[in-house]
C-alpha cells in the first residue's frame, strides 16, 4: 500500500515530464512541409529529451554506485569533485593539448575526475574513507579546481569561455552523438551494476564484515569507483556539470521505499531521469523564445538545495566514530600575552615584507625611497584589504568553530563564503554595476542566509556536528552551482563573477583599502564582547543553558556576527581562503586556548597569512599574478588534510 | 528564620502534576514531587522510564507538556536564565570533552551565572572557584588541561563547577555512569556530604540501585513515567517494589556493617 502511495508522485512527475516535452514537440511540428523545422524537430527537441533521461538514468546510477561503496550518503560527482576536476582538465587540455580534446573529449574528462578521485581517496584513506573526511577532501578538491579554471578562463579570456557554459550544464542539442554515447555509458553501467549486484551489497557493510565474507574489498572498490567515474565524466563531457541528481536520485529511491540494492540499482536512475526530464521541461518553459537564461545544471541546483535540506534529517547514517577525537590536545602557552605580542610581530613584519619587497624582471628587489613611495600608493591598499580579510575570516573561524564545538567547522567548510557568492550574484543580476556598498550587502544577506539555513535544519534535525558539516557542504555545491550557471551567461556580470571566484585582490584601490579596513575593525571589535559565551558555547547546549547563557540569543548573535564578517572579507578575496579554518588551529597549535587569546591570536595570525599569501601570490609567478584566494587555498589544502590524517593517528 | 522555614516545609523544588511528551509519545505521566533542602534525592527505574527526561525538565532543559515545576514557589518558567542558574546547577548524563581547557577555567565557567557576559571576574568570584577545588580535591590539578585527567577527575572537575555555581540545588543525571566502582562511592560521597555541609537540594538519577539505596535519604522509583514508589531506601529495596519496577524476581541481603538492605538478582 505504501508502495503505491509513494509511486504516484513519481508517476505524476513523469507524467508531467512528458507533457512538457509534448508541448514542446507540438511547438516544434513542422507544418506544410517546413524543412528547417523537420531538422530542428529532429536533431534538437527530440534528442534534448533522450538527453535529459538518459543523462538523469546515468548521473542517478553514478550516485548510487559512490554511495554505496563508499557508504556515504553525500557521494556524488559534484560532491566527491569529479565534475569539477573533468572541468579543470577539459580547460587545460583544450589551452595546452587541443588534440587531446579533438581526439577524445571524454577521455579528457575522465582523466580529470579519476585523478580527482584519487586525490581524495588517497588525503582520506588513512581514516579509513570516513564520509565527513571524503566529503570535505572532495570539497577542497572541487573548489580548487574551480578556481583553477576561473584563472585559466581569467587568463586566456573568451578563448574558455564556452568551456563554462558546459559548466553551467545546458542540455541544448545539435545531433544525437551525445545521447548515443551516454545512453551506451549507461548500458554498460547497468549491465556491470547487476553484475556487481552481490559484492555491492556487501561493500555497503562495514569492512571487517565484507572481508569476512570473501570479498576483495580493496579491488572491487576501486573498480566500481572507477565505472562511477566513467558514467559521471561522460555525462560532464557531454553537458556539463549537473548537480544534485546524483546526489538526490538514491536518497529519493530510498525514501520512496526501494529497500533492496536490486531494487534501488532500478528506481535511482529512473528517479534520476524524471527528475532531470522535468527540470529540463520547466527550464525550457520559463526560458521561452529569448533564449535559455539559465542552463539547467544550475535549475538542478537550484531545486536540489532545498530538497537537500528535507532529505538530511532522514538519511540514516552509518555510525562512524565521531570527528570530536580530531584535535589533538593541545598545549597551553605559560604566557598568552608573549605569544600574542609574537603574533602582532610576525604581522607586521609580513605586512612590511610585502610593502618593501617586491619582484622585477631582475629578480627580487628591495624598495627605498622614492620608488617606495611610488609603489606603496599600489602595494599598501592590496596589504590593508588582504590583512583585513583574514582577519575578519579568522574570527568568524573561531566563532564558529567555537559555537558548533567542531574543529573542523569554518565560514568556507559550512558554504557561507559560496553563499555569500550566490547573494553578490543576485545583486549582480539585477544590476550589474551594483555599488561595493551594495555588492557588500548583497554577499553579507546570502553568506546570512546560508548559515542561518545550516543551523535551522540542524538545530531541527537534531544532527550532530558531522552532519552540520554534511549540510553545510551541500548548500556550498548548490550556491557554487548557482554562481557558476550565472557565469555561464557570459555577460559582463561573467567576468565580475570569475574575478571574484578567483579571489583577486589586484585592483584593490584606497576606497577598498578604508572600506575593508572600517569593515574588519567595526565587526572583529563586538566579537571580543561575546568571549564569555565563546568559552561557554563549545561545551554544548545543555552546559550553557544550565550555566544560565541565553542560548537563543548568544547563537544568533555569533552566528549574525560571523556572517557579516565572511561576506565582507569574501567580498575581497573571495569565498575560498581556508584561513577561517586555518587561523584558529594555529592560534590553538601556539598554545591560545581560552576564548580572549583564541580569538586575539587567531586575528593577527590570519590576517599575518593572508598578507603573506597576497604577497606571495604577487611574487611566485611574476610577471603574472596569481589569485590571493587560489594561493591560500593551495596553503590551507594541506593544512586540513594534515589535520585529517593526524586526527586519524591520535585515535589509534 | 520563620519564612525560610515556611520554604522548608512545602520544599524548595516542587513539581506538580508535571506531565512531558515529545510528539505524541508520552514519556512522564502526571507526576508530583517536593524536593527539600538538604536531602539527597535518588531517582531509580528501568531504561526509558522517564528519569533523565524528569530531571531535566527540573533543569529547564525541556519544557514540560503541562503542569508547573516551582522553585521557592515561584514558577520555573518566571526565572531569567542567569537567575534561575544561580538556583539550579545541572550535570548532563554525558559531559562534553572540554578540550583544550584547563581545569580551572572550566571550574570558572560556574562564576557565569553571576557574572554575566560583560561583567568584572571579582575576588569572590576567585574564591569560590578556590573553595570549590579546594573541597573536591583538584587544586592540585588546578592547571592541568581537562583531557589529561581519569574519568574520575573529570566528573569531579565539573561538581567542582557546579559548585562554583554555588547554587541551592544540584541536579545529577547518572554522574557515575563511566566510573569504577571506587569512583562511584567517592562521587556518591562526595555529593552527599556537601548536601548536608550546604544545606542543598540534590536530585540525581542513579543506575545501581544498591548505590542509591547507600548514599541517598530518599529515593523516588519511576516506572513508564509514573512514580511507583517513593520514599527511605529501606523502603523501596525490598522484593515486592523491585520485581514492579524491573519485572525480574529480586531478593533483599542485610548489609552485613551497616544492615541496610542490598537487593539481589533471585
Amino acid at each position: 500500500m505504501t508502495s503505491r502511495r509513494v509511486l504516484l508522485p513519481w508517476a505524476a512527475m513523469a507524467v508531467l515530464a512528458a507533457v512538457l516535452f509534448a508541448w514542446k514537440v507540438r511547438d516544434a511540428w513542422p507544418v506544410g512541409g517546413d524543412h528547417l523545422q523537420w531538422v530542428i524537430l529532429q536533431n534538437a527537441v527530440l534528442p534534448r529529451a533522450a538527453v535529459a533521461i538518459l543523462a538523469g538514468a546515468a548521473l542517478g546510477l553514478a550516485g548510487l554506485l559512490l554511495q554505496r561503496v563508499l557508504r556515504n550518503a553525500l557521494a556524488e560527482p559534484s560532491t566527491l569533485g569529479i565534475s569539477a576536476g573533468a572541468q579543470l582538465a577539459m580547460a587545460l587540455a583544450t589551452l595546452f593539448a587541443p588534440a587531446l580534446m579533438i581526439w577524445s573529449v571524454g577521455f579528457v574528462a575522465f582523466t580529470g575526475g579519476i585523478a580527482a578521485v584519487a586525490i581524495i581517496l588517497a588525503l582520506t584513506w588513512r581514516r579509513g574513507l570516513e564520509p565527513v573526511s571524503v566529503v570535505l577532501a572532495g570539497m577542497m578538491v572541487a573548489l580548487t579546481a574551480n578556481a583553477a579554471s576561473a584563472a585559466l578562463i581569467l587568463a586566456n579570456g573568451d578563448y574558455l569561455f564556452s568551456l563554462f557554459i558546459w559548466g553551467g550544464g545546458s542540455l541544448v542539442q545539435q545531433s544525437w552523438d551525445p545521447a548515443v554515447t551516454i545512453g551506451s555509458r549507461l548500458a554498460i553501467g547497468l549491465a556491470a551494476a547487476i553484475l556487481l549486484l552481490r559484492p555491492l551489497a556487501i561493500l555497503g557493510l562495514d569492512d571487517a564484515s565484507a572481508r569476512s565474507l570473501g570479498v576483495a574489498l580493496h579491488a572491487s572498490r576501486f573498480a566500481i569507483v572507477a565505472l562511477a567515474v566513467w558514467i559521471a565524466t561522460t555525462v560532464v563531457a557531454a553537458v556539463g556539470v549537473i548537480g544534485f541528481v546524483g546526489l538526490a536520485a538514491p536518497a529519493l529511491a530510498t525514501l520512496s521505499g526501494a529497500r533492496t540494492l536490486g531494487q534501488r540499482v532500478v528506481a535511482a536512475p529512473l528517479i534520476g531521469a524524471i527528475l532531470l526530464w522535468l527540470t529540463d521541461g520547466l527550464v525550457q518553459l520559463v526560458s521561452g523564445v529569448g533564449g535559455e537564461r539559465l542552463p539547467t545544471g544550475a535549475a538542478t541546483a537550484l531545486l536540489g538545495g532545498p530538497l537537500l535540506l528535507w532529505i538530511l534529517p532522514r538519511l540514516r547514517m552509518m555510525e562512524w566514530p565521531s570527528l570530536s577525537t580530531l584535535m589533538a590536545a593541545s598545549r597551553r602557552a605559560a604566557r598568552p600575552s608573549a605569544i600574542i605580542v609574537i603574533a602582532l610581530v610576525a604581522l607586521f613584519g609580513a605586512a612590511l615584507a610585502a610593502l618593501l619587497i617586491g619582484s622585477g624582471p631582475e629578480g627580487w628587489s628591495v624598495a627605498t625611497g622614492s620608488l617606495l613611495a611610488d609603489l606603496s600608493q599600489w602595494r599598501a591598499p592590496r596589504i590593508v584589504v588582504a590583512a583585513a580579510a583574514g582577519a575578519m575570516l579568522a574570527a568568524a573561524g573561531v566563532m564558529v568553530q567555537r559555537l558548533t564545538g567542531n574543529p573542523l567547522a569554518s565560514p568556507e567548510v559550512l558554504g557561507v563564503g559560496t553563499g555569500a557568492g550566490a547573494g553578490l550574484t543576485a545583486v549582480l543580476l539585477v544590476n550589474a554595476a551594483a555599488s561595493l556598498f551594495w555588492q557588500i550587502a548583497g554577499a553579507a544577506a546570502g553568506a546570512l542566509g546560508a548559515l542561518l539555513l545550516i543551523l535551522g535544519v540542524a538545530a531541527r534535525g537534531k544532527f550532530g556536528p558531522e552532519r552540520l558539516l554534511l549540510g553545510g557542504v551541500a548548500i556550498g555545491a548548490a550556491a557554487s552551482a548557482v554562481i557558476t550557471a550565472v557565469i555561464a551567461m557570459g555577460t559582463m556580470t561573467s567576468y565580475t563573477l570569475l574575478t571574484w571566484l578567483t579571489g583577486s585582490t589586484a585592483q584593490a584601490d584606497a576606497t577598498q583599502a578604508w572600506t575593508a579596513l572600517a569593515l574588519a575593525v567595526m565587526l572583529v571589535a563586538p566579537a571580543f564582547l561575546a568571549v564569555r559565551w565563546l568559552e561557554i558555547l563549545p561545551l554544548g547546549g545543555e552546559t550553557a543553558k544550565s550555566l544560565g547563557v541565553p542560548l537563543k540569543r548568544a547563537r544568533f548573535a555569533v552566528v549574525l556576527l560571523s556572517a557579516l564578517m565572511t561576506a565582507a572579507a569574501a567580498m575581497f578575496v573571495g569565498p575560498l581562503s581556508f584561513i577561517g579554518l586555518i587561523a584558529p588551529h594555529l592560534a590553538r597549535l601556539v598554545g591560545l586556548g581560552r576564548a580572549r587569546d583564541h580569538l586575539l591570536g587567531a586575528v593577527l595570525l590570519g590576517a599575518a597569512l593572508m598578507v603573506l599569501s597576497d604577497w606571495l601570490a604577487r611574487m611566485v609567478a611574476f610577471p603574472y599574478q596569481l589569485p590571493v584566494g587560489l594561493f591560500a587555498s593551495l596553503i590551507g589544502g594541506p593544512y586540513l588534510i594534515y589535520l585529517l590524517s593526524s586526527g586519524a593517528r591520535s585515535r589509534h | 528564620m520563620a519564612e525560610s522555614d515556611i520554604v522548608k516545609q512545602a520544599g524548595l523544588l516542587a513539581l506538580e502534576e508535571v506531565t512531558f511528551s515529545a510528539g505524541s509519545v508520552s514519556i512522564l505521566q502526571p507526576v508530583s514531587l517536593d524536593l527539600h533542602r538538604g536531602r539527597m534525592t535518588g531517582v531509580i527505574g528501568p531504561n526509558g522510564s522517564g528519569k533523565s527526561s524528569m530531571v531535566r525538565l527540573v533543569a529547564r532543559q525541556q519544557q514540560p507538556t503541562s503542569g508547573t515545576i516551582r522553585l521557592d514557589g515561584r514558577p520555573l518558567d518566571g526565572f531569567g536564565d542567569r537567575e534561575l542558574a544561580r538556583r539550579i546547577a545541572y550535570m548532563p548524563q554525558f559531559t562534553p570533552p572540554a578540550e583544550g581547557m584547563t581545569v580551572r577555567e572550566l571550574v570558572a565557567l560556574g562564576r557565569f551565572p553571576w557574572h554575566g557576559a560583560l561583567g568584572r571576574f571579582s575576588l569572590e568570584d576567585r574564591e569560590k572557584v578556590d573553595i570549590a577545588l579546594e573541597r573536591t580535591e583538584l587544586t592540585r590539578f588546578a592547571d592541568r588541561l581537562i583531557d589529561s585527567l581519569s574519568g574520575g577527575e573529570r566528573q569531579r572537575a565539573w561538581l567542582a563547577m557546579m559548585l562554583a555555581q554555588d547554587t541551592a540545588c544540584l541536579i545529577l543525571d547518572e554522574p557515575t555512569s563511566a566510573l569504577d566502582i571506587a569512583h562511584q562511592a567517592d562521587m556518591l560521597a562526595l555529593v552527599r556530604d556537601l548536601t548536608r555541609e550546604r544545606d542543598l537540594a540534590a536530585l540525581i538519577v542513579l543506575h545501581d540501585v544498591n548505590m542509591a539505596a547507600r548514599y541517598c535519604d530518599e529515593l523516588v522509583a519511576l516506572k513508564g513515567g509514573r512514580i511507583v514508589a517513593r520514599g527511605a531506601p529501606e523502603s523501596i529495596v525490598e522484593p515486592g517494589t523491585l520485581e514492579a519496577l524491573y519485572g525480574l524476581r529480586m531478593g533483599i541481603l542485610p548489609h552485613p556493617a551497616t544492615g541496610q538492605p542490598l537487593s539481589y538478582v533471585a
